[in-house]
């Protein structure tokens, strides 16, 4: 395979490593039994989450470990992709673009209604952020954002899509963000089909399954609201196991159970319906969710590829989804429900 | 006590007499209605210490799943969406309108949450956890209705309990203080003109005294004339006054001082 | 006098809100949220960067405000201004103390509850919340 060099192994086998300190089932039980978020820590500094939770002060907050946690998987992505060589290292950049888009549009966002700029970047996503990403407050409108600031970033492509001279508004920056993301990931299909090999199998495989779980909540998110068909259309990846026929059906269905009858004509996708019971949409994302897991760890079976990469980083931002969870529930006394979102990743 | 001594500085006279027990009884039916009052504001304000109560609790009931709810919107939507919501607001669609209860002639002000505008239907979480952030809002607007009803009682809690605290004061001081000192220039205005009686009595009693001594004066000097008169009738048909016939003796027992009896 | 105190009937008015940032969120999200020209928001977001110099200041701003009739503030930070909260005493706004996900509502600080307390013999309220 092409850019298989030595850096690349070992990169995997570290990755590999990393994969191994994810949380296990046991350590899953243990959090699950914690009173309060201090037996949380407890529990976590026998993990590797343990010395970027060691300093922090009593009482924590679920904001704190949720950030911290986020602070390690950072760490472990600017390791590998500080040691990346190509084409690995524009590989672990396309993963990190999903947070790209989402900052830029909170900038955006921000910049409209005029918030400081200092405040909003605190709040982008660490794996998001690039140099030019302050600069972004300067624009007024869309045409002067793309001419002024997004040509110098990797997302420059991709806002040609959505670039329009009308004003931005709410809806507009819903759909931008959704157009955004659309792009990428095509762009991140092409990239990983161009790589070839096993990177592009699998790729592919997980590409398509988050293409068509966005499909699918793009649809049932946006019943009852004002997006016309055709803009629902436009916002659908074009690939993916629902491409075409699939999205032409999603695209005029008006409740949850026409999506239901649309999807159960897919095979993959009918197990995740048929756990849901009748008119139930709430657990849809769980169950995508686990579904996406499970590819994820598939995605370790097979060996020389650069899936694992992505499937790693994946695998860690569901684990920091599954500790706030349980922080959060542990926090809120809401400990019968801590079984009722936590996916395992084994 | 103090009220015992106290009264109206009033010219003690039949007219304010008048005036002051029209006023005492203006107090007695001012007390009466007050202390009605008193009552019914007390039965209201019960009645909202027990809804409180309640309410604060299910308050705590509906917080935790609210806040439960934007949990699952950040679990399923990514930690970001919090700063998506907030960046987004604008103008505010849940307002509330206040209005004013009357309960006997205290207002209460009463909340109402109403939505300004239809609601806007925005995309937050178009791709990932819309629904959860659908829930999540509807959980907070349930929120809303509960704390704006608490916010009602509540602020009819705090307003009646200074009502009622009015209300009991003006009670207390018509009973204790008004009533009783009206009370004591009625009964010192009575006093007052009893004595005037009494003067007035005796001094009638003085003169009527008078009046008979006069009378009876006058009658004894009626009689003496009468009778004078008579002797005088009696001399002069004896051709003689004896009133005469005496000075002539007396003038001649002056004058003659040897003529002897 | 409470007769004395105006209460003003508007047609509409502002809830709002000194809280942590998810209560916050939430509130926003079902759209109580204000911004008016002059970038002035109708709630605080309490952290642990914020000074209580910043809460008692925009305590005391909302309360004086003429269009919020509803104060909503979260029982840990009405603690930090306690003295404040206690010795307000207007009938609107209304302060309402509400519990926040990280902090347990206690009702034993709540200064209105306290009074109902107070005045609704102490044990009914007690075996109720028990």
């Amino acid at each position: 395979m092409n850019g298989w060099t030595a850096i690349t192994s070992r990169l995997n086998s570290i990755v590999r490593g990393y994969r191994s300190g994810l949380l296990t089932a046991a350590d899953y039980n243990n959090l699950c039994q914690c009173e309060t978020l201090d037996d949380i820590k407890m529990h976590l500094s026998a993990t590797e989450y343990g010395p970027y939770l060691q300093n922090e002060p009593s009482p924590l907050h679920t904001t704190t470990i949720v950030e911290k946690c986020t602070q390690k998987l950072v760490d472990e992505y600017k390791h590998m992709l500080c040691q990346a060589t190509e084409p690995l290292s524009t590989f672990l950049e396309y993963v990190t673009y999903g947070h790209m888009i989402d900052n830029v549009v909170l900038i955006v966002t921000g910049t409209l209604h005029e918030r400081d700029v200092q405040e909003l970047l605190e709040k982008c996503h660490p794996l998001g952020m690039f140099d030019s990403i302050a600069t972004l407050a300067v624009a007024q409108n869309m045409r002067e954002l793309y001419r002024l600031v997004l040509v110098d970033t990797p997302l420059a492509p991709y806002f040609s899509e959505c670039i329009t001279s009308e004003d931005l508004d709410d809806m507009n920056i819903e759909i931008m963000r959704n157009t955004l993301y659309k792009a990428y990931l095509e762009d991140f299909y092409k990239f990983c089909q161009k790589l070839g090999g096993a990177t592009a199998e699998i790729m592919s495989d997980l590409l398509a399954f988050e293409a068509d779980r966005r499909a699918v909540n793009i649809t049932i998110n946006s019943i009852g609201t004002e997006l016309t068909r055709d803009d629902r259309r436009k916002l659908y990846s074009n690939f993916g196991l629902l491409y075409p026929y699939g999205h032409e059906e999603l695209a005029v269905c008006e409740e949850i159970e026409q999506v239901r009858a649309v999807m159960e004509k897919y095979p993959p996708y009918q197990s995740i319906f048929s756990k849901l019971s009748y008119g139930e949409s709430q657990m849809l994302d769980k169950a995508f969710y686990e579904e996406e897991v499970k590819r994820l760890c598939l995605a370790f079976e097979q060996q020389f590829h650069f899936g694992v990469f992505f499937a790693y980083m994946r695998l860690r931002e569901q684990e920091i989804r599954n500790l706030m969870w349980i922080s959060e529930c542990v926090a809120q006394n809401q400990k019968s429900r801590v079984h009722d979102s936590v996916v395992f990743i084994f | 006590m103090s009220g015992q001594s106290q009264r109206l500085n009033v010219v003690p006279t039949v007219t304010t007499l008048g005036v002051v027990k029209a006023r005492l009884v203006g107090a007695t039916r001012g007390h009466a209605l007050l202390k009605k009052k008193s009552d019914a504001l007390t039965v209201q304000f019960r009645q909202i210490l027990k809804k409180i109560v309640s309410t604060k609790e299910s308050m705590g009931e509906i917080m935790k799943e609210s806040s439960f709810s934007l949990t699952q919107a950040k679990y399923v939507a990514g930690d970001n969406i919090k700063h998506v919501v907030l960046e987004n607001v604008r103008n505010a669609s849940v307002k509330v309108r206040s209005k004013q209860d009357n309960v006997a002639g205290v207002k209460l002000p009463r909340f109402e949450h109403f939505t300004d505008g239809e609601p806007k239907a925005d995309l937050t979480g178009l791709a990932r956890g819309g629904q959860q952030v659908q829930a999540c809002r509807a959980a907070h607007i349930k929120a809303i209705e509960v704390l704006v009803e608490l916010a009602s009682l509540q602020t009819s809690f705090l307003t009646l309990d200074e009502a009622i605290k009015t209300t009991n004061r003006r009670v207390n001081a018509l009973e204790n203080v008004v009533k009783p000192r009206l009370e004591n220039t009625i009964s010192y205005i009575k006093g007052e003109l009893d004595e005037l009686e009494r003067e007035d009595f005796f001094r009638l009693k003085k003169i009527q005294g008078y009046k008979k001594r006069e009378i009876e004066r006058q009658m004894v000097a009626g009689k003496a004339f009468a009778e004078e008169q008579a002797v005088e009738k009696v001399a002069l048909m004896k051709g003689i006054s004896f009133n005469s016939a005496h000075n002539i003796l007396a003038v001649g027992a002056e004058k003659d001082e040897d003529i002897i009896f | 006098m409470a007769n004395k105190i105006p209460i003003p009937t508007k047609s509409s008015a502002l809830i709002a809100m000194i809280a942590d940032e998810d209560t916050i969120t939430g509130f926003l999200l079902a759209g109580v949220g204000n911004v008016d020209l002059r970038r002035k928001t109708n709630y605080l977001i309490v952290d642990s960067k914020t000074t209580v110099k910043a809460i008692e200041d925009a305590f005391k701003e909302f309360t004086t405000s003429e269009d919020i009739a509803i104060v909503l503030i979260s029982q840990y930070v009405a603690n930090m201004i306690r003295f404040l909260v206690d010795s307000y005493n207007k009938p609107i706004p209304a302060i309402l103390e509400i519990p926040s996900k990280d902090h347990p509502y206690d009702p034993t600080h709540d200064s209105v509850l306290s009074r109902v307390r107070y005045l609704f013999s102490a044990e009914s309220v007690a075996s109720d919340r028990r």
